[in-house]
């Protein structure tokens, strides 16, 4: 493997930072770091911006009435009568939605697109979903892993591990109880830069299995089992800061 | 109903990305009125076409319409003075000499804790780089997302990132000086 001169390293800069090299290059990036100091300053420049960014930046939440308003459009058994002009916006947004070439290409795609949803998987992201939007994200209120861990006793009749990985950048926020697979689960509510990560917790028979991911709806979400236990962790998070807390629990229970 | 059924698909796919699809048209518009407005046009129009999405990134394609959405709302708004930006362009030889001038990783540090400056920074970048940064920094996406939603191929969006956090950085170190 030739060396990367610090042009070319500069160019795979952003990238590396980004986690979106293939192996090969990353390794070639970080020997080059290494052994030069002017590229790692600039390096180290470019992830304190980007962590800067990722905690100074304001995250522009959706107003409480443009939700409402949205879910009110919708068709619903009867029409709303209190909204007619809305009504109406809608069935002028419908129009061309309904030529019979679109109609007849969006048939084809429904039926030919394979759908690879599991059920469970389907269900902890919707768990993850329904916590955020009722804002009922935790039973139990604590960074504390010595507080909420006996909060589950007695609830459940398994004992959920609970970790606070605050340092590593992953703080515990708290607990619930929840109800995935028809089983009462212990759910623990992480936050990482801007994302809110659920980890939901189960008793299992299966033997353990390596981190997974899978992709539902937009979220990313990574199953993993250990000691009899499955974990499932679901967020908006990129699948590769999600694994890392997969790899935090794992070692943890080592 | 089908449309019952279409109702309950799309509050399953799309209202929990709604707060995603503000955020994106409120940095885009730096307008929160306009910022509603965009949500709902896109959201009608998400609806209607809800035929045509069958499965996958159903965040990405909301965010696709939020930002084509926000651009039309750019250009009707701004009239004329809407210029695209060249993406390729480099840096100038000013900007190469101020960016070869480092500053102290504890200045930069200092630099990063003000909220301010970052989010005035940001506002000031033009649209092409100031979407990648959003929705790389604040929505996570990865390159191959950015490119679906902003419509470029991923070299694109790697070199914009790029262009955008120099800006960026030229900016804040203006900021105090």
């Amino acid at each position: 493997m030739n060396e990367m001169t610090c042009t070319e390293c500069a160019g795979w800069l952003n990238a590396y930072l980004d986690n979106e090299l293939d192996t090969e290059a990353s390794v070639r990036v970080r020997s080059h770091l290494e052994g030069c100091a002017d590229c790692k300053a600039r390096y180290e420049e470019l992830a304190a911006l980007r962590q800067g960014l990722r905690t100074g930046l304001p995250f522009h939440e959706a107003p409480e009435g443009l939700r409402q308003n949205l879910l009110s459009r919708l068709p619903r058994t009867s029409p709303a009568a209190s909204a007619p002009r809305i009504s109406r916006e809608w069935r002028r947004w419908r129009m061309p939605a309904f030529s019979t070439a679109a109609l007849a290409a969006a048939v084809l795609l429904y039926v030919f697109t394979p759908v690879r949803e599991d059920r469970l998987e389907d269900e902890v992201v919707s768990s993850h979903v329904r916590s955020l939007m009722v804002g009922h994200l935790m039973d139990v209120v604590s960074s504390d892993q010595h507080t909420v861990k006996p909060w589950f006793a007695g609830k459940l009749d398994f004992s959920p591990p609970v970790y606070d990985f605050t340092l590593q950048g992953y703080s515990l926020l708290g607990g619930r109880l929840d109800y995935v697979g028809h089983q009462t689960v212990a759910a623990l509510s992480y936050r990482h830069a801007k994302h809110i990560i659920n980890v939901f917790v189960m008793p299992t028979n299966q033997s353990d299995a390596a981190p997974k991911h899978f992709s539902v709806r937009g979220f990313n979400l990574i199953a993993w089992r250990q000691n009899h236990l499955s974990f499932e962790a679901v967020s908006d998070l990129n699948a590769e800061e999600l694994q890392a807390l997969a790899v935090l629990f794992i070692n943890q229970a080592h | 109903m089908q449309n019952q059924d279409d109702a309950r698909r799309f509050e399953r796919l799309f209202l929990p990305h709604l707060d995603a699809a503000y955020n994106l048209a409120r940095w885009l518009t730096r307008s929160h009125s306009a910022a509603e407005d965009m949500v709902q046009e896109s959201a009608l129009r998400a609806f209607n076409s809800l035929h045509r999405f069958a499965e996958g990134n159903a965040r990405a394609w909301l965010l696709t319409i939020v930002r084509n959405q926000s651009y039309t709302w750019l250009k009707e708004s701004s009239g004329r003075r809407y210029v695209d930006i060249d993406d390729e362009e480099g840096l100038s030889e000013r900007e190469k000499v101020q960016l070869a001038h480092s500053d102290t990783p504890e200045n930069w540090a200092t630099r990063m804790q003000d909220k301010k400056a970052l989010e005035e920074a940001l506002e000031s970048l033009p649209e092409t780089f100031r979407e990648a940064i959003v929705l790389k920094e604040l929505e996570d996406m990865s390159y191959k997302e950015i490119a679906s939603v902003t419509g470029v191929p991923i070299g694109t969006v790697m070199s914009r990132l790029a262009r955008g956090r120099e800006l960026l950085k030229l900016k804040l170190r203006a900021y105090h000086e």
